[in-house]
């Protein structure tokens, strides 16, 4: 009695569900509480009278702290457990043994991802943006930086939910050593990081030098969503390869 | 299917089983490792329509068997048929099978209507809801109770799951320890159920570990243990199985010795170890030794004081089946 489940349709069954399953009181509350620590800090920067350059200071705190912290965290949070958790927790299963290809589902576990660390991210940001006289510029810059980094973070962060176990926690060294530490060693290392991307792109609309952010636009833009499409890819892959429970 | 059957000990029982081509499922040498752990090693059978129960302790490589047969992982060696197709690999086939998995996840947020639904959306079904309905009302579950799954017990969770598997009409179910946290009421009307299933022409395959389960899921039985088929038939011979296998029998009482002499004289037993104040008897008729053991401890003026069957539980009816291979 089965029909013909096409991959668009799949793709709105997979959303809805990862959807339902990732919104959970907690984990909206701890994000929102990080968002919102990052926004008053803004405010608080914005509110001090010893600033040169508001652009500037809007710029490295938004950098520093929004796309060295907030963005990658908040995607990390969502994206590993979109498959991540039904994997360990064997309901995948619901969505896997079903007449409709694999790659779907992976597609609307990252857009369900995308759709909840949008708001958590870009809302603070944008706030931090205007509470520091950043100006017009900081903010389109921190949008766009925003997006991509969510996109392209969301996208790498299913697929290490495909791979590993307690994904959250490789996630989080990652982000703390390798996009943290290592790549702030030199311009190569920094090209193999999401964040040496996002700064270049706050960097070449706001005209202000961050160091290791010296890419140019359609680069900045460009690489992360390729790398999202190989890793959405590689998550398609894994799903049809993979073990389920 | 065969009569009961370690293979090697009954001639006519073949070692491998003929896979029948037009089985509905069909499982031929199939071996599923772990690492260095063997789940199911060089399992052979196949079945067709009605009901087969798999019956086999906790741990006998039950569901792994089951999930190599939905494509859920792929056999270390050997081929599986589902419907004709490889279900790892074939789309269609995957929509011709029903299972409840033997682990208690649902998408705990989803109301039991919802969740049922989903899985009908999943398999293409035009009007989900009707059919959502339709199985919930099947299980016995009120398909307006707007309280998530995740707040159901049990048996409850257990239904909402067949329900799912039920929605879109599989040609095949497979089902793992389906009646797992029922009561009895409802127990038996998913036993109709599943009898009602076959007779019209669906192949069910339903594991459990519990040997009065398996007695009214049906007749025909494949039973495995340590990850091998240690026996496929009907459920009626199993039982004779059961009652015509040595029995090891412990007897408390004050004379050990004399009786074990009286024992061994009748030829009530086959062999008997003593200790101090009880003894180890074997036997291959149990029926005959109950008869007469209070006999003959009276004649010899012995007094009883306790009589227990140690190897009377299902474990032991496996241990047996597999040493026998």
């Amino acid at each position: 009695m089965s029909g013909v489940v096409t991959p668009v349709r799949a793709i709105q069954l997979s959303y809805g569900i990862v959807l339902r399953q990732l919104i959970t009181r907690g984990r909206l509350a701890a994000l929102l509480l990080v968002g919102a620590v990052v926004a008053a800090i803004a405010i608080a920067v914005g509110a001090s009278d010893n600033r040169t350059d508001p652009v500037e200071t809007g710029v490295r705190l938004i950098s520093d702290l929004g796309f060295t912290t907030l963005v990658p965290i908040v995607a990390l949070v969502f994206a590993s457990a979109a498959l991540g958790d039904m994997r360990e927790d064997g309901t995948l299963v619901y969505l896997w043994l079903r007449p409709m290809d694999r790659w779907p589902i992976a597609v609307g576990a990252w857009l369900a991802s995308i759709t909840l660390s949008l708001p958590l991210t870009l809302v603070p940001l944008v706030v931090s943006a205007v509470a520091v006289d950043g100006g017009s510029d900081l903010v389109r810059a921190t949008v766009l930086a925003g997006v991509i980094g969510v996109v392209a973070y969301s996208a790498l962060f299913v697929l290490l939910g495909l791979l590993l176990k307690n994904s959250i926690v490789w996630g989080l060294g990652y982000i703390l050593i390798w996009e943290g530490i290592v790549a702030a060693f030199g311009s190569f290392a920094a090209k193999l990081a999401i964040r040496g991307y996002t700064r270049s792109i706050l960097t070449s609309l706001t005209d202000i030098n961050l160091d290791l952010g010296d890419l140019s636009l359609p680069v900045a833009v460009i690489v992360p969503l390729v790398v999202a499409a190989v890793a959405l890819v590689l998550a398609a892959v894994r799903l049809h390869a993979m073990d389920v429970a | 299917m065969a009569d009961w059957a370690p293979p090697a000990a009954q001639p006519d029982v073949p070692s491998s089983p003929v896979i029948d081509p037009n089985a509905m499922v069909a499982v031929d040498n199939v071996t599923k490792s772990f690492g260095d752990v063997v789940a199911v090693s060089d399992v052979t059978f196949s079945v067709g329509p009605g009901v087969t129960a798999l019956l086999g302790p906790n741990g006998a490589g039950k569901s792994t068997l089951f999930r190599v047969m939905c494509g859920l992982t792929a056999p270390t060696s050997g081929t599986v048929r589902v419907l004709g197709a490889d279900a790892r690999n074939d789309r269609a086939v995957r929509g011709r099978i029903g299972l409840v998995p033997q682990q208690d996840a649902l998408f705990d947020r989803l109301s039991a209507h919802r969740f049922v639904e989903v899985s009908a959306q999943t398999h293409g079904i035009v009007d989900a809801d009707s059919a959502a309905r339709r199985v919930l009302d099947l299980v016995d579950l009120d398909a307006d109770e707007a309280k998530p799954v995740g707040a159901y017990s049990k048996g409850m969770r257990q239904r909402v799951k067949l329900a799912a598997a039920l929605v879109h009409e599989p040609d095949l179910l497979i089902l793992d320890e389906p009646l797992t946290g029922l009561d009895p009421v409802q127990r038996n009307r998913m036993i109709r159920l599943f009898h009602q299933l076959g007779d019209d022409g669906k192949c069910l395959l339903v594991s459990s570990h519990v040997l009065d389960e398996v007695a009214r899921l049906g007749s025909r039985v494949l039973v495995i243990a340590q990850g091998r088929l240690a026996a496929t038939g009907d459920y009626r011979d199993l039982r004779g199985l059961m009652d015509d296998r040595p029995h090891r029998i412990r007897v408390a009482a004050d004379g050990a010795r004399a009786l074990a002499a009286a024992l061994v004289a009748r030829d009530l037993v086959n062999g008997v170890s003593i200790a101090v104040d009880s003894l180890m008897v074997d036997t291959n008729d149990v029926d005959r030794f109950g008869r007469h053991i209070a006999i003959v401890a009276k004649e010899c003026g012995v007094r009883l004081r306790e009589v227990e069957p140690t190897d009377d539980d299902l474990e032991s009816v496996f241990r047996y089946l597999v040493e026998r291979r």
